[in-house]
């Protein structure tokens, strides 16, 4: 038990810790690089979101989305560091952009929609997978009554009686 | 009730007086007594001599009877030795369905014996009058004719001359038979033959063609065994042939068989009111010459019967220890049942046994038991009836049962040397076996037997006998394996096993080979040869009679077989156990070739094959067997059946298989009932795959992008 909370206390350490050097991190690229601050603010809104609604265990979804929307942000920061003079104006010009919001919730949306595919997909996977072995196990018993005729069903169910 | 009762005591009043039947073989089998009548004449030759058949180094003449030497309830017919010239044969023709006897014909076969008859040799032989086998049993022909002629004119013996032409040559036959441990039982005057044409000896005729004692009359027998049934009378012993010898000498004496003007019962009851002797003496006149031997033999007591050295000392004129005529203790009043007046235990016995239903009354009432105190002051056989009354106390539900052995068990305590008796069977414990056969073979059935042995009356007759014998030993043992046999109700055992356990000479009475008069096991697969040829698919070749025939003949133990054959619904090893014993029987005895046979049983080995689990092994069986069989061998075919590191292979293999298969069978049931689970999983792994997945492709874009950069 006392175990149990020490655990409990663990994770819930390390999490609050997690949180806690985003919180960090964020603040200190406010203060050091606002331009790039406000073009990932802005760019990974969704992922934000999809954070803070995800309460499954690993937040998979969360993570997922994140791992496509960051890709969708990641050119722009890289076009933010790019320019000689960072500006405010100029990250927020870039950002606001139809076409690179577009890009960076469209990237946020495959990474959904990449999340609520899988699953199907994996489950074909593992049914073909298990009719082929059915299949495989009924052809060796063929063989078995072909070799061993009536007698071995009866026996099978006279054990298994 | 009452009328049952009526009906019982009427069934044992006749069954007990019924006597052999002697004119005819067959003994009431229905076959034709006379060659001429026979429309079946299969196998007989006729030619200048008229109608013979060939049996072994003989020519048999049917036409040509030779009643002078009829024995008994056998026929003589003329026969011709081709292998000898000098000599004169003839056949004496056994009755089929009375059981002959083994060790006599073994002892007397091809010896010549002073005082006997000689039997050349004896065949089982297909005898067309008859239109079945039976056997023959070919004697040198006596020179000098039949003793006792037919039509009963004046004896051909002087009384004087008697001590040398009859009881010299006699007593050398009886010595020898004893020596052997056997005793002749067809000792009378109508039994012996003139040894040579100047008539200065006899010979005593046949002994072995019948059971022992059969064909003797009541008057001959012992106060012992002359109130059993003729075909239990018993194997005996040498002091039954003292005691026919002796009445031998007063039918020679008198000229005429004593007593011949009453009927059995009448004697029977004679003998035991007054002594053997006595009997004879207040009813005939005895030569004064012949008085004292006779008195000596016919002692109802065997202990104080004259014997060899008594028989010698009197043939050198020496005087012998007087001889207490009748030893049997009178009592000083009566023991009234059915209306007649009994003195005697003895006879009291017999009239109980005669009287099976209205002497449970007296027994009950104590009234034979006081009786036997006062009237005879016999307080030890008074004790043992009051021992066995109060046993019937104890007795559960089957009063009835209870009953009838309270009888039996009287009549033994009141004549412990007579047969066991019950409910109109009567017999010699050493001549159960033959009673058996009498009454297997003349329609009279198994059950009196059985009920004999299921109620052990024959202990109670051995828990009755004084003193240690020998014989008697021997016969309890056998009896211990009798009712052994009778509890068991599978093939092999029952009344069958009891029937060729007792009496080796019992022909195999199935119905498949009856015909055949199959007595040596070696003559039983020749037999089920012919009888293949006919034989209907779904028979088997082993039934009761054979299966008990096999385990009682063959030297081999079969009792795993007949253990097997307890579960006829087993069919696999009720048929693997089948053509086991066959096969032991061939490997044995042979023949070599037995094609019908083969065939037939390979038509049966069908549940034999299941004994192969796989299919393959099954095929090349099916294949191997009409191949087999073709070569007529059952040990090829056993064999075939009975590979053991094969069938063993094919065993572990199975269950290997079995094995194999229940588990692709659990498998198989796992995945199918793993649907949700499966479902569960997918989505589990199908998130975590999509996560990857989308960190892979972010890991990628931002290297992509900064290579894109610096180059």
């Amino acid at each position: 038990m006392a175990k149990g909370k020490r655990a409990g206390t663990k994770k819930g350490g390390r999490s609050a810790f997690s949180g806690l050097s985003v919180i960090a991190s964020a603040v200190l690229l406010f203060m050091v690089a606002l331009p790039t601050f406000i073009t990932l603010t802005v760019g990974l809104l969704p992922s934000l979101v999809a954070f803070i609604f995800d309460r499954s265990a690993g937040r998979t979804m969360a993570r997922c989305v994140f791992g496509l929307n960051f890709s969708g942000v990641a050119p722009y920061i890289l076009e933010v560091w790019m320019q000689p003079s960072q500006t405010v104006g100029g990250a927020t010009q870039a950002v606001f952009q139809p076409l690179a919001l577009s890009i960076m919730y469209g990237a946020a949306g495959l990474g959904w929609l990449l999340y609520l595919a899988m699953p199907p997909i994996v489950a074909n996977v593992l049914n073909l997978a298990a009719q082929r072995r059915v299949s495989e196990l009924r052809k060796k018993q063929r063989g078995l009554i072909k070799t061993w005729g009536d007698s071995l069903i009866k026996e099978v169910d006279r054990s298994g009686n | 009730m009452a009328e049952q009762a009526e009906d019982q005591e009427q069934d044992v009043s006749n069954g007990a007086a019924t006597g052999p039947v002697m004119d005819a073989p067959g003994g009431g089998a229905p076959a034709p007594e006379e060659p001429e009548e026979s429309p079946e004449l299969d196998g007989v030759a006729i030619n200048a001599g008229g109608k013979s058949v060939e049996i072994g180094n003989f020519r048999v003449f049917l036409d040509l009877r030779m009643p002078e030497f009829d024995m008994g309830h056998c026929k003589a017919y003329s026969a011709d030795n081709l292998r000898r010239e000098e000599g004169s044969a003839f056949a004496l023709v056994t009755d089929p369905v009375l059981p002959t006897r083994h060790d006599h014909l073994t002892f007397l076969a091809g010896m010549h014996m002073a005082g006997q008859i000689d039997l050349i040799d004896y065949e089982t032989a297909y005898w067309p009058p008859i239109g079945r086998k039976t056997m023959v049993l070919f004697y040198e022909k006596p020179a000098g004719g039949k003793v006792v002629a037919r039509e009963h004119k004046k004896l051909a013996i002087d009384e004087h001359d008697i001590a040398t032409v009859v009881v010299e040559p006699l007593m050398n036959a009886m010595q020898a038979f004893s020596e052997k441990g056997l005793a002749h039982r067809n000792i009378r005057a109508d039994n012996l033959f003139f040894a040579d044409p100047m008539r200065e000896k006899v010979v005593l005729g046949d002994c072995a063609s019948g059971p022992p004692g059969y064909d003797q009359p009541a008057v001959y027998e012992t106060t012992a065994r002359m109130s059993a049934d003729p075909a239990g009378r018993g194997s005996g012993n040498a002091t039954d042939d003292f005691y026919a010898l002796g009445m031998t000498l007063a039918e020679l004496g008198i000229g005429r068989q004593p007593l011949k003007k009453l009927n059995d019962q009448e004697i029977i009851e004679l003998k035991l009111a007054k002594g053997s002797f006595q009997a004879i003496a207040s009813h005939e006149k005895l030569p004064l010459v012949l008085i004292e031997p006779v008195r000596g033999l016919l002692c109802d007591d065997p202990e104080e019967r004259w014997g060899l050295a008594e028989l010698n000392a009197w043939l050198d004129g020496r005087r012998t220890k007087p001889v207490q005529a009748n030893t049997e203790k009178r009592a000083a009043r009566s023991q009234n049942l059915a209306g007649r007046d009994y003195y005697t235990v003895r006879s009291l016995a017999q009239g109980i046994a005669k009287n099976w239903v209205t002497a449970l009354g007296p027994l009950r009432d104590s009234t034979v038991e006081v009786w036997l105190r006062r009237g005879l002051g016999d307080n030890d056989r008074a004790k043992a009836l009051s021992d066995a009354m109060r046993q019937l106390q104890w007795a559960g539900t089957d009063k009835r049962s209870a009953e009838d052995v309270l009888v039996a068990r009287s009549i033994l305590i009141l004549d412990p040397a007579g047969p066991i008796r019950f409910k109109g069977f009567s017999s010699m414990v050493d001549g159960l076996g033959f009673m058996l056969s009498y009454d297997v073979q003349h329609g009279k059935g198994p059950q009196r037997f059985a009920d004999v042995i299921v109620r052990d009356i024959p202990s109670f007759w051995f828990g009755r006998q004084m003193g240690y014998s020998p014989e008697v030993q021997r016969q309890q043992q056998l009896y211990k394996n009798l009712r052994y046999y009778i509890q068991q109700q599978s093939a092999g055992y029952g009344y069958e096993r009891c029937l060729y356990a007792t009496v080796r000479n019992q022909h195999c009475l199935s119905p498949l080979v009856e015909e055949e008069y199959v007595v040596e096991i070696a003559d039983l697969l020749p037999a089920l040869e012919k009888a293949a040829e006919t034989a209907s698919e779904e028979s088997w070749p082993v039934d009761r009679h054979i299966a008990a025939f096999i385990a009682a003949r063959l030297e081999d133990d079969v009792e795993g077989q007949l253990l097997a054959m307890q579960n006829p619904s087993d069919e696999v090893e009720y048929s693997r156990a089948i053509i086991s014993m066959l096969a032991i029987v061939q490997w044995r005895h042979g023949p070599d070739n037995l094609q019908n046979l083969s065939h037939w049983v390979a038509r049966l080995m069908e549940p034999a094959i299941k004994v192969f689990h796989s299919k393959a092994r099954r095929e090349r069986v099916e294949t191997e067997i009409p191949k087999l069989a073709k070569r007529g061998n059952l040990v090829e075919l056993y064999n075939l059946i009975n590979d053991e590191q094969e069938r063993r292979k094919d065993q572990s293999e199975f269950v290997e298989a079995v094995a194999e298969y229940s588990e692709a069978e659990s498998e198989v049931f796992d995945l199918e009932s793993s649907g949700p689970a499966r479902m569960e999983l997918a989505e589990k792994v199908g998130q975590q795959a999509a996560a990857f997945a989308s960190t892979m492709i972010a890991l990628l874009t931002v290297s992509a992008l900064f290579l894109m950069h610096i180059f």
